[in-house]
């Protein structure tokens, strides 16, 4: 009995995060799919540089080793996806739902992350020089021997984040909520604080 | 006139092209050396890039990097919009660094910033494959 309903759930879950078969077509052929339904999908080591996936459900799936170059994931959902070692090298990502993704050893590169949400994100020993967390929710984020050497912090609220040995070289922090401890160690790295910082 | 610009632009890619031996900088790093048996650190860096910024600030200026790169290399820049390239080294990222020893062989390249500890760990890996 126990297996048939362990079976079941299985099987309801592949159901929950089941993608449709013909975006996942239309993805491969057309190099690009907007607002597509790609859950769960397995999409690892694939180059998607400068294609337009943007509004595009790809929560749960497997982007990890993808290079997304310039791609547009405005308004995409990764949550839950794992995008290990993916690179976002320059793309947007604006107002894109993160949350829970595992993207250690990713790229962000100047990628615009702008409004995004990335609420328990698992950002450990990413790449993200010049990218740009303006207004993006940042709870529980964690950004452990992550590079954010010049990147923008305008408007976030940094202080249940993870920043243990964080690369803040020229990071600029405007307006942004940060522990004491937070910003003592923004401060050691060099980065650029404004007069709006709270330091609690 | 077509045929001038066709002249041009083979110009500009023979001298883009040429091997790293006949490269000015190149060989003035390798004069640098005299007789001690260093390597050349080609980093290539780009005007609007902070992790060569912080490189060449940071990082070749630590207390612990610094003492231990002036002792085993000779740090040459190129500028990738500014600078010929020399052939057969292309690159992916900025920066990039080439290992190159006195006779223009590629030992080992590294892509993207590194903190001053395993930096350190990386140049102590190269002097290893000399």
């Amino acid at each position: 009995m126990r297996r048939v309903l362990a079976a079941l759930l299985c099987l309801g879950l592949v159901q929950l995060y089941g993608y449709d078969p013909a975006h996942l077509k239309k993805l491969l052929e057309e190099k690009e799919c907007i607002g597509c339904d790609l859950r769960g999908a397995d999409l690892r080591d694939i180059d998607f540089s400068g294609w337009d996936l943007s509004k595009s459900d790809f929560s749960h799936a497997n982007v990890s080793r993808s290079i997304f170059v310039m791609a547009d994931l405005n308004e995409a959902n990764l949550s839950d996806a794992n995008a290990t070692e993916s690179v976002f090298w320059k793309g947007t990502m604006e107002r894109a739902d993160l949350t829970r993704i595992h993207a250690q050893g990713a790229n962000f590169k100047g990628t615009h992350l702008n409004g995004s949400n990335l609420s328990f994100a698992d950002l450990r020993g990413t790449k993200s020089w010049k990218a740009n967390f303006t207004d993006a929710v940042l709870r529980k984020t964690d950004f452990t021997d992550a590079e954010l050497g010049d990147a923008k912090f305008i408007r976030n609220d940094l202080r249940s984040s993870k920043l243990i040995r964080t690369l803040l070289w020229k990071t600029h922090f405007s307006d942004v909520k940060m522990t004491k401890a937070q910003c003592a160690h923004a401060k050691k790295e060099e980065a650029l604080l404004d007069s709006n910082v709270t330091c609690r | 006139m077509i045929k001038l610009l066709i002249v041009g632009c083979l110009t500009v890619m023979g001298l883009s092209a040429a091997p790293i031996q006949s490269d000015k900088e190149f060989q003035q790093a390798v004069q640098k050396m005299g007789k001690e048996n260093k390597l050349v650190l080609m980093i290539y860096t780009a005007d609007d890039c902070p992790e060569c910024a912080y490189m060449k600030q940071k990082v070749f200026h630590d207390k612990t990097v610094e003492p231990f790169l002036n002792r085993h290399f000779v740090v040459m820049e190129k500028n990738v919009h500014r600078s010929s390239l020399p052939d057969g080294y292309d690159y992916f990222g900025i920066p990039t660094m080439f290992f190159i020893d006195k006779a223009g062989v590629n030992k080992e390249t590294l892509v993207g910033s590194k903190r001053p500890k395993p930096f350190l760990e990386a140049l102590h890996s190269v002097l290893g494959k000399k």
